[in-house]
C-alpha cells in the first residue's frame, strides 16, 4: 500500500503549509491533529448482508411472480418456469449480495474518505475533504428495524456527487459523521464550482 | 425594477396558446354537441375566456415580479399566489445568458437567465426585460462580481478584446462538420408511418429494392442538411470577447443569445473533434462552468467558446484560457485493444445470429451470411478505438482522451477536482486495465462526459489516483497562498468561512 504513504505526505506538507502561514488559533483548538479522526480500513457491520440478500429475494420473487405470469398465458403446460426463475435469481441476488459484502471497506485518510466496493465492477472513490459540501445519516424503516444506518457524503460534483456508506452501526455513522465534520471544517473547503 | 410591460402580452400569448388549444378542444367537443350557430358562439366565448384569463394572470405576474440589484445580491421577489423572495449573491452568479427569439427581437424584450451551481435548474430567469435592460444587467452583475475584488476598473463599456469571430468560411465548415445522422431517428417516424403505404401503391414489386434504397438515401441527406442548417443558424455571427474577468460571447441568426463565462468559474475545457472535423483539419472548443442543469438546455450548445476554428487556433485559444503545456498523450496499453475487437466481436455474433434467427422464422430470405465480412472491420475498429484514447498528467492539468468518432479533449484543472474514481469491470480485470474518471462541478460530467482515463493499466491508474489526490491538495495551498499575497483574486467571497457554509441558493439536490 505505497498509496497511503502517498497520502500521508500530501497531508503532511498541507498542514506544514497552513503552520507556516500561521493559521487562526481557533481553528487549532478545533483539532489540531487530523490524525486523531483517521480510521483504519473498516468493513460494513454483518447484518447488512441479510439486509442485501432479503432485497434479493424480493426482487426475485416479483421477477418469479412476472415469469410465472407470462408462462400462465403462453406456456401453461409448464407451470415449473415462475419457481425457477425465482430460485436462479434468489441464488444469484446471494451470491451477490454476500459478495458485495465482502467487497465494501471504506477508510478514513488523513485527507479523503476512500471507499472500495464492488462485485461486478469494482469502483474505488477518493473524496477529498475539501470538498465535503455536507453529510448526511439516514435510516429507511427496514435499516431501523434492523439497527443499521447510512452515511451519505455529498460533493459539488455530479458523478460522485452523493457517496453512500450503507450498513453501518447508527453508533458509527455518527462517529463517522462527526470525523468527516471535523476534517471538513479542518481542512477549510473550498467547494471550487 | 420590474419586467417589461410588452412581457404581460407575449407571455399572454405565448402561455395562453396551450389554454386556448386545451379549451378549444374542450370548446369543439361541446359546440359539436350544441350545433349550429349556438355552439360556434360557445366556442367563440370559451377561446376569448381562455386568452382573457390568460392575459389576467400575466398581468398579475407582471405587477407581482420585482428584481433588484443591490450592492451584494441579485433579488427576485416573485409569485402571484405564493410569494417567493429570492437572494442571489453576486460571487455566486455563474453565467448570465440573455436569449432572443425572432418575435422577441421584434418587441425589443429578452430573456435573461442567471446561473449558479446550486440548484437542479436555473436560478433565476426573467421573462422579459427589454433588451437594454437584459444588457445592463448582464454588465452591472459583472461590475459588482469585479467590484468584490476591490479592484474598481473605469469599464469604459468597451466590447472587450475579441478573441474569435466566426467567418463565412468557418461557418459553412461548421455545417459540414455537424452534419448529424441522429436526426434520422427522428425523420424515420414518420417516414416508416407513411412509407410502407406509399410503398405498396407506387412501387412494383421488382423496383421495391431500388426505392427502399432511394428512401433511405433521401432520409441522410435531408437529416444532414436539416443537422447543419439547424448548427449554423444557431451560431450564425459567433463572437467571443475577453472582457477581463470574464469572457462573452454572441450568437444566433434566429435566435440570438449572448451568454458570459467568468473565467474564475471555468471548470474544464473540452476540445471536440469528430471525424470530419479531424480530417479538414477543424474542431470546436466548449468551456464548462458548473451553472448549467445539465441537459435542460441542450448543454453542450450553450456553452461552446468556439463552434469551429483551425485545430491550431483553437489549441491556442484553448491554451490562453487554461495554459496547459501540450497535448502528447500517453495511450493505454496494447492489450486494451485486444478488448475491443472482443467487444465488436460480441456485437457482431449478435447482429449475425439475430440475422440468421429473422431468415430462418421468417419468409424473407436474405443472404445474412454477408454480415460475416464485417469480420474485416473488428481489427481496424479496434486500433483506432484504442489509437484515439489516451491521458495526460501535467503539474497542474489532467488532459484526458477519448473517441473515434467524436474525439473529445478535456481538459481538467487539478484544482477543480472534486472525486476520484477508479472502476474495474470483470471484463477489464481480466486484463489489468481500469478506468479512472476525474470528476469536476462542470455540467458536461452530469451527462456523463467525464474526463476519463479509459482502460489504464490498474497500477497507473492507482498510481495516478494517488498522485492526483495529492496534487488536488497542492494545488489548494497554492491557491489559497496566490489569493492571500497577490491580493483576493476575485473568487467573490474571499472569506473561506463562508466558503466552507454551502454553496448554494436551492437545495443542492444533484
Amino acid at each position: 500500500m505505497d498509496e497511503s504513504a502517498d497520502t500521508s505526505v500530501g497531508a503532511d506538507e498541507l498542514t506544514d503549509e497552513e503552520s507556516s502561514e500561521g493559521t487562526d488559533p481557533s481553528e487549532e483548538g478545533n483539532g489540531s491533529d487530523p490524525g486523531a479522526y483517521t480510521t483504519d480500513t473498516r468493513t460494513l457491520d454483518p447484518r447488512v448482508r441479510w439486509l442485501w440478500v432479503g432485497r434479493a429475494v424480493i426482487v426475485a420473487l416479483v421477477l418469479g411472480g412476472i415469469s410465472a405470469a407470462v408462462a400462465g398465458a403462453l406456456a401453461p403446460e409448464q407451470p415449473w418456469i415462475g419457481p425457477a426463475v425465482f430460485v436462479v435469481a434468489t441464488a444469484l441476488g446471494t451470491a451477490h449480495a454476500l459478495l458485495l459484502y465482502r467487497s465494501w471497506s471504506y477508510e478514513v485518510r488523513e485527507d479523503s474518505l476512500f471507499l472500495d466496493r464492488g462485485v461486478i465492477t469494482r469502483v474505488r472513490t477518493v473524496v477529498p475533504y475539501v470538498r465535503v459540501q455536507h453529510i448526511d445519516t439516514s435510516r429507511g424503516p427496514i435499516e431501523r428495524a434492523m439497527g443499521l444506518s447510512s452515511l451519505v457524503v455529498y460533493t459539488a460534483g455530479s458523478r460522485g456527487a452523493d457517496v453512500t456508506i450503507p450498513g453501518i452501526r447508527p453508533l458509527e455513522a455518527d462517529d463517522l459523521q462527526t470525523r468527516l465534520k471535523a476534517l471538513a471544517i479542518e481542512s477549510e473547503g473550498e467547494d471550487a464550482v | 425594477m420590474q419586467l417589461d410591460p410588452l412581457s404581460v402580452p407575449y407571455r399572454a400569448v405565448e402561455g395562453g396558446l396551450q389554454l386556448v388549444v386545451g379549451i378549444a378542444i374542450f370548446g369543439i367537443a361541446g359546440a359539436g354537441s350544441i350545433g349550429g350557430v349556438e355552439g360556434v358562439a360557445v366556442f367563440g366565448v370559451l377561446v376569448l375566456l381562455g386568452i382573457g384569463l390568460s392575459l389576467g394572470w400575466q398581468l398579475a405576474y407582471y405587477q407581482r415580479f420585482e428584481y433588484r440589484l443591490t450592492p451584494d445580491t441579485f433579488d427576485i421577489d416573485s409569485g402571484v399566489i405564493s410569494r417567493r423572495a429570492r437572494e442571489i449573491p453576486y460571487g455566486r452568479i455563474q453565467n448570465v445568458d440573455i436569449r432572443q427569439n425572432v418575435i422577441q427581437r421584434a418587441l425589443d424584450i429578452a430573456e435573461v437567465r442567471l446561473e449558479t451551481a446550486g440548484g437542479g435548474q436555473t436560478e433565476a430567469r426573467l421573462r422579459y426585460v427589454g433588451r437594454t435592460d437584459a444588457e445592463h444587467i448582464q454588465e452591472e452583475v459583472s461590475r459588482h462580481k469585479r467590484g468584490e475584488s476591490e479592484v474598481p476598473e473605469q469599464d469604459t463599456k468597451d466590447r472587450g478584446e475579441t478573441l474569435f469571430e466566426l467567418d463565412g468560411r468557418e461557418l459553412v465548415v461548421l455545417g459540414i462538420v455537424s452534419m448529424d445522422l441522429r436526426l434520422l431517428s427522428i425523420l424515420a417516424v414518420p417516414a416508416s408511418i407513411v412509407g410502407p403505404s406509399v410503398f405498396t401503391e407506387f412501387a412494383p414489386a421488382t423496383a421495391s429494392v431500388a426505392v427502399l434504397v432511394v428512401g433511405l438515401v433521401g432520409l441522410v441527406v435531408a437529416s444532414a442538411v436539416v443537422s447543419a442548417a439547424i448548427a449554423m443558424t444557431r451560431y450564425y455571427g459567433f463572437v467571443l470577447t475577453d472582457q477581463g474577468e470574464e469572457y462573452r460571447y454572441e450568437r444566433g441568426l434566429l435566435q440570438r443569445f449572448s451568454g458570459s463565462i467568468p473565467k474564475n468559474k471555468v471548470q474544464t475545457i473540452t476540445l471536440t473533434e469528430n471525424v470530419i472535423a479531424r480530417r479538414l483539419g477543424y474542431a470546436s472548443l466548449s468551456i464548462e462552468t458548473a451553472g448549467y442543469a445539465g441537459g435542460s438546455q441542450g448543454g453542450s450548445g450553450s456553452q461552446s467558446a468556439i463552434p469551429i476554428a483551425q485545430r491550431a487556433h483553437a489549441i491556442e485559444l484553448a491554451g490562453r484560457i487554461e495554459d496547459f503545456e501540450g497535448l502528447d498523450f500517453e495511450r493505454p496499453p496494447k492489450r486494451a485493444r485486444e478488448r475491443y475487437a472482443a467487444r465488436y466481436g460480441i456485437v457482431l455474433a449478435v447482429l449475425v445470429a439475430a440475422a440468421y434467427a429473422v431468415v430462418q422464422l421468417t419468409s424473407l430470405s436474405a443472404p445474412w451470411y454477408w454480415l460475416l465480412g464485417g469480420v474485416v472491420l473488428i481489427p481496424p475498429a479496434a486500433h483506432l478505438k484504442w489509437r484515439n484514447r489516451g491521458y495526460r498528467l501535467e503539474e497542474d492539468y489532467v488532459i484526458t482522451r477519448n473517441g473515434f468518432w467524436s474525439r473529445r479533449i478535456t481538459i481538467v484543472p487539478i484544482y477543480r477536482i472534486q472525486t476520484l474514481v477508479t472502476a474495474e469491470t470483470v471484463f477489464q480485470r481480466r486484463r489489468d486495465l481500469a478506468t479512472l474518471v476525474v470528476d469536476t462541478a462542470g455540467t458536461y460530467s452530469l451527462v456523463g462526459d467525464d474526463a476519463k482515463a479509459v482502460d489504464i493499466d490498474v497500477r497507473a491508474a492507482d498510481r495516478l489516483r494517488g498522485a492526483l489526490a495529492d496534487d488536488l491538495q497542492e494545488a489548494i495551498v497554492e491557491y489559497r497562498h496566490r489569493r492571500e499575497h497577490s491580493g483576493p483574486i476575485a473568487d467573490g467571497s474571499t472569506d473561506p468561512d463562508e466558503m466552507a457554509g454551502g454553496s448554494s441558493v436551492g437545495p443542492t439536490d444533484g
